[in-house]
């Protein structure tokens, strides 16, 4: 009945939430690899808009000696473990603009629905038609007891501005379901860590409270003081039950730090790289609680429009791509923003190479597989063809260290593909009509 | 049991003159043989054998006459005439009366916490008083509504102001009006939403345009349908909502110009109240005006005791307990997002960490109903800012401990208070469920100006005049009419094919109407509701219940008051839901009248019966059905009480339509009612019981009890000797109003029964 509002996804995980009560409360991780004998894949995707500046981003050497170009730069260190997919095109075709297609068709692989959100040209359009991937897989997993998690999936966002449209929404719940990603590190902590937090927070008052009980019994009558003090013993009772509780979770081996956010953060342009690194750490420090094994990471949003002061970059990102390739300066800029945005990528992936695998081997990038990806191929030009998609990590289980160029072929083989490495196959993913070849090839 | 100790006098009141009388002495006597056997020496009972005590308000004139007839049981022969009176002598005065249970244990103004609805409430107003205001009560319904042509918000190009009743549009590709075009456009709607009823609500738009449905605070988008995408046209979604509230709307509609596939537009706003039926949202309950923000707690409560007949803030558990701490902190959460900038934007030049002190200061004052002293501002305040470096962790602390503190949860335990302060935090209680939040009535306070009747009066009519109060009201009149459980009125289809979950949804908004007309015209009478009652009706019930519910046509809004006047007492929503499936219940309307609108005693029959079907006795009237199954001499006992009531109201059937036959037979409405005096009245027809119910002294002290137990949670009797008597004394004297009732019922419980007031009293 609720369709449109309580999405799939969000009832799954409120069942998610009452059936692992006991995660929640005490932050629990989820089965071991060592007790279901499989490890734990992940899948995180980043998103940073409006094009590349392909002759600094793609290799031009392929396969394993593949060359590292200007912006891709801060990821030298994940060499071997990187590939770029060259040659993936977004053919979706049909209402919205190059912006709305790109963002709203990357995930989802399927065209919008007619609306009323006018773009620059053609015509206007409204949410996408399909699930997102991310979105798909996290189902899946949710439905299998041994890879179910708290969350399923979590949607993290960097300035995302405050408005729903087609240009602000990559992943959805379903036809006509964008989700909302959480673009708050304070909202994204209290939805992750709320619960335990809030239970310190009355633990550590319970103990004051206690005296003022007293102090008001004084001057009861035998039967109210006797009705006051029942209550004093409950809060007491209360106290010593967290108590116990936070001990228990302090012993806990596998327990893993919460993260400390600095405090009174306010989102403001200026803010951009401090609240992109308290997103960062409450990505790892989530996925290292098995909270969920899918997520998005959505920098700002398709047509964003950043200023990167800290880069000396007064424009906004959005104005900056339409300029022509021979407005030089606009050009080096668009290298500088593309390069600071690898710089995210290449610090997601070092702070999951930092940490040990729960219960599992290695790393938690060996587990993992980023992949860094972008609404258009190049900004000036708004063509889809050649979508940036950048891999980090081992989760997918794909052989690394290549530069791969599939040559002109539909993304939705790769959002297939996504699918069959995470465990479950499927006969296309979104339009059928661009998954006729199959999953990609000579990935493993 | 302590419900029906209204009308007990204060223990240390009465004189102690117990002479017994001779014929008391031998009643004692008689008694001791042959009935303690089974009742207990003091009439408690007998465990296995007769439980239940001796207690009730028959007169000892009918219990002399029960127990001629019934007692000892299977010889009543044994105890008749003079003995059957010494027995009934004896009985009453020892334990059976009023006054007999009050000497033996008089009631108690009782320690309770917070109800689940005053704990809404006080966080409510305590939301409300960083806004400056709540809402200000105004006879102006319907939403501002300002079309625009072009789809954005373009002074210049404003072509409509006018005010929409309700939200239901079909404007197809025409527009809303002239110089509009109708595939560009933008319509704003602004105003309130006011609720009556605390409960669960679903909101229900329906659109084929772009549009952001804001609610409760000018930044909560509510629905943001910012994108019109495919064929998604409808948008549900659930709040629960505090009753005496207005909250802001803010409707935002964007018709926008598309190069292809522009879609005509249409708009609709609906809601599912709590129990109700989806309907557009009646014009009603939308207000042009409304306060900036206003708070509606999510966080489910539990439900209160009502083992006194009415909720009382008695259950102390774990649950109750962990509700309070996720409400602390849901208010904690909306402190530091909402209330928070408010705050610091007023006081923008001065130092933050004296703001947030000071802000934090102002909640727990609120919410304490006081000053702090020393001791609280170290803990609540102080130890929380400290304890970390975070600004809103800080306010969710601070907020977290002060509203699991025993100063916010026991409303009663303010004795360190000002005389004029204590007075203002009672006066709140009893009207709004609530705790002092508007300046005008803090200043007073703080001026201390609440402490004679004078000034306890004048301001307990100013706050009467609040939706607040109105909200409470409405609530107490449920109470009185036993409607305050939701039960679903359903009636088998065969016989009442028209008669739907859409009519009981129009007659309950009917129903509600009339509450609020009586109460709320000019002179306020409780006889109107018997006597002259405005009555409302709809196409829907017009349609099925008759020319007497035809109305003027009204296109504004979909109830609209009847050319005439009638009675609550056979109103169809009462009647359809005091009645069964296919056929009436005198029964079930009989006890209606004892219990709730003459506040007599009535005890559950000894065993379940299942009423006697229809079917099988196809030649009987109900009423005849009725008379045949309550016959033993057992049932008669309070069935001749019950039935007589009951029978009067057979001219309405199982839906409330009026009728002259039942089964084909005329039907029989005469009836009986023997009241606590022991007098009897008679009737012949809902017209002259509804004439008895207007002027009954008995019927007048229940409803007086009623609004005292509601507004005020405690037994009037521990108020004083004679309280309710007095208080129903005045009500009479003053036309019956009720307002005025209301407004001596705040100003007896403003002040808690001193030792002083008892000696008085006592002279």
């Amino acid at each position: 009945m609720n369709k449109s509002y309580f999405s799939r996804r969000e009832l799954l995980r409120k069942a998610g939430i009452s059936a692992l009560g006991a995660h929640l409360l005490c932050g629990l991780p989820g089965l071991s690899a060592a007790e279901t004998g499989q490890r734990r894949q992940r899948l995180i995707f980043v998103f940073s808009p409006n094009g590349v500046i392909p002759k600094h981003f793609w290799p031009e050497q392929q396969g394993k000696d593949f060359d590292i170009k200007r912006i891709l730069k801060p990821l030298e260190g994940f060499r071997d473990r990187m590939m770029t997919m060259h040659g993936l095109n977004n053919q979706l075709r049909g209402d919205g603009d190059g912006h709305m297609r790109g963002i709203g068709c990357l995930l989802t692989g399927i065209e919008l629905f007619p609306g009323d959100i006018q773009g620059g040209s053609d015509t206007p359009a409204g949410w996408s038609k399909g699930i997102s991937v991310d979105q798909h897989i996290a189902n899946r997993l949710q439905e299998n007891e041994s890879t179910q998690t708290r969350f399923g999936s979590l949607e993290f966002g960097v300035m995302v501005p405050d408005r729903a449209d087609t240009w602000t929404r990559m992943s959805y719940a379903g036809p006509n379901q964008p989700m909302t990603p959480i673009d708050n590190p304070y909202r994204m902590f209290d939805r992750l860590y709320g619960q335990t937090r809030n239970r310190e927070m009355l633990a550590s008052v319970l103990d004051g409270l206690q005296a003022d009980f007293k102090r008001m019994e004084s001057k009861l009558s035998k039967e109210d003081r006797q009705f006051l003090q029942r209550h004093a013993t409950l809060v007491r009772e209360l106290e010593q039950d967290l108590q116990k509780e936070q001990a228990a979770a302090k012993n806990r081996p596998t327990g893993h730090a919460v993260p400390q956010l600095p405090p009174n953060i306010e989102e403001q342009n200026e803010n951009m790289p401090l609240i992109t690194r308290m997103q960062i750490d409450l990505l790892v420090s989530s996925l290292a609680a098995d909270f969920a094994r899918v997520a998005t990471f959505q920098i700002t949003n398709s047509v964003g429009q950043p200023r990167m002061k800290w880069l000396e970059i007064d424009e906004g990102h959005h104005t900056l791509s339409h300029e022509p390739d021979s407005n030089e300066d606009a050009y080096e800029k668009l290298i500088k923003i593309n390069t600071w945005y690898a710089e995210q990528v290449a610090l997601l992936a070092k702070r999951l190479d930092e940490t040990p695998e729960p219960g599992g081997e290695g790393t938690m990038l060996d587990n993992t597989t980023i992949v860094w990806t972008n609404e258009l191929g190049k900004g000036n030009s708004h063509t889809r063809n050649n979508i940036p998609f950048v891999l980090v990590g081992g989760g997918m289980g794909w052989k690394m260290g290549r530069a791969m160029d599939f040559g002109g072929t539909p993304h939705n083989r790769l959002l297939m593909s996504f699918c069959h490495a995470m465990g479950h196959t499927v006969e296309s993913f979104g339009n059928p009509k661009f998954c006729k070849d199959g999953v990609l090839t000579d990935l493993t | 049991m302590s419900r029906f100790l209204y009308s007990i006098l204060f223990a240390t009141l009465l004189p102690l003159s117990h002479a017994q009388s001779e014929q008391s002495i031998r009643g004692q006597q008689i008694y001791q043989t042959r009935c303690a056997e089974c009742h207990g020496a003091d009439g408690q009972g007998v465990a296995d054998v007769y439980d239940e005590p001796l207690a009730g308000d028959l007169s000892i004139r009918e219990l002399a006459d029960l127990i001629s007839r019934t007692m000892p049981e299977g010889e009543p022969e044994k105890c008749t005439g003079k003995d059957a009176e010494s027995v009934a002598q004896f009985v009453f005065d020892s334990f059976y009366s009023e006054r007999a249970r009050w000497q033996k244990n008089p009631p108690q103004i009782r320690l309770t916490h917070l109800t689940a609805e005053q704990l809404r409430q006080s966080l409510a107003d305590i939301y409300g008083h960083f806004y400056n205001r709540v809402a200000t009560v105004s006879d102006d319904r319907g939403l501002k509504a300002l079309y625009y042509d072009g789809a954005r918000l373009k002074r210049e190009n404003r072509k409509i102001d006018r005010i929409d009743g309700v939200i239901d549009f079909d404007w197809k590709r025409d527009g809303p009006g002239e110089g509009i075009k109708g595939d560009d456009f933008y319509v704003q709607w602004l105003g309130g939403l006011k609720v009556d009823q605390s409960g669960r609500y679903e909101i229900v738009i329906r659109s084929s345009c772009a549009f952001i449905f804001r609610l409760g605070h000018p930044e909560t988008e509510f629905v943001n349908n910012h994108v019109q995408s495919g064929d998604r046209t409808e948008f549900r979604r659930s709040v629960t909502l505090t009753a005496g509230r207005v909250y802001p709307i803010r409707f935002d509609l964007y018709q926008r110009k598309r190069k292809t596939g522009q879609l005509p537009a249409s708009v609709s706003l609906s809601w599912k109240p709590p129990h109700g039926v989806e309907t557009t949202i009646p014009k009603h309950h939308l207000v042009p005006e409304a306060p900036r923000a206003a708070f509606a707690l999510q966080t489910h409560l539990p439900p209160d005791d009502r083992s006194y007949g009415y909720n009382r803030g008695l259950a102390i558990d774990r649950q109750w307990d962990d509700a309070v701490t996720a409400a602390a902190i849901e208010f904690g959460q909306t402190a530091a997002t909402d209330l928070w900038p408010e705050y610091r934007r007023r006081r923008r030049n001065d130092e933050e960490a004296e703001v947030l002190s000071d802000f934090l200061s102002e909640i727990a004052t609120l919410a304490f109903r006081g000053p702090l002293d020393q001791q609280a501002r170290q803990f609540y305040i102080q130890k929380q800012i400290e304890s970390t470096d975070d600004r809103s962790e800080a306010i969710r602390r601070s907020v977290l401990a002060v509203l699991k503190s025993p100063w916010f949860l026991y409303p009663s335990l303010d004795s360190s208070r000002s005389e004029s302060r204590q007075v203002a935090n009672r006066l709140a209680l009893t009207l709004y469920d609530s705790l002092p939040s508007d300046s005008w009535l803090l200043n007073l306070a703080e001026k201390d100006l609440l402490k004679t009747e004078t000034q306890i009066t004048s301001a307990a009519k100013r706050m009467v005049h609040d939706y607040r109060a109105r909200a409470k009201v409405r609530a107490l009149l449920y109470e009185w009419l036993h409607l305050s459980e939701a039960a679903e009125i359903q009636k088998k289809q065969q016989l009442f094919p028209e008669f739907s979950e859409n009519t009981v949804a129009q007659l309950k908004d009917s129903l509600d109407r009339t509450l609020d007309a009586v109460v709320w015209s000019e002179q306020s009478d409780y006889r109107s509701f018997f006597q002259s009652a405005p009555i409302f009706t709809s196409d829907r019930i017009h349609a099925y219940y008759g020319d007497e519910w035809s109305a003027k046509p009204d296109k504004t809004g979909y109830l609209q008051p009847t050319t005439q006047t009638g009675s609550l007492l056979t109103h169809p929503y009462l009647m359809s839901r005091l009645a069964y499936q296919d056929s009436t219940s005198p029964i079930h309307r009989g006890v209606f009248l004892m219990r709730f609108v003459l506040g007599r005693t009535i005890r559950p029959p000894q065993e379940a019966f299942t009423p006697l079907s229809p079917d099988l006795h196809p030649d009987l009237t109900t009423r005849q059905r009725v008379e045949l199954q309550t016959s033993p001499q057992s049932c008669q006992v309070c069935h001749r009480k019950i039935n007589g009531l009951g029978f009067v109201l057979e001219n309405y059937d199982s839906t409330g339509r009026f009728r002259q036959k039942d089964h084909d037979r005329p039907v029989n409405v005469k009836g009986s009612y023997t009241q606590r005096d022991g007098s009897q009245v008679q009737f012949t027809g809902p017209a002259e019981l509804a004439e008895y119910l207007a002027n009954s002294h008995d019927a007048h002290t229940a409803f007086v009890n009623r609004s005292f137990q509601h507004l005020v949670k405690q037994p009037v009797a521990a108020w004083g000797y004679d309280r309710l008597d007095e208080l129903t004394r005045q009500f009479r004297q003053d036309n019956c109003n009720i307002r005025r009732l209301l407004v001596d019922i705040a100003v007896v419980a403003a002040r808690p029964p001193q030792t002083e007031e008892r000696v008085t009293t006592n002279e």
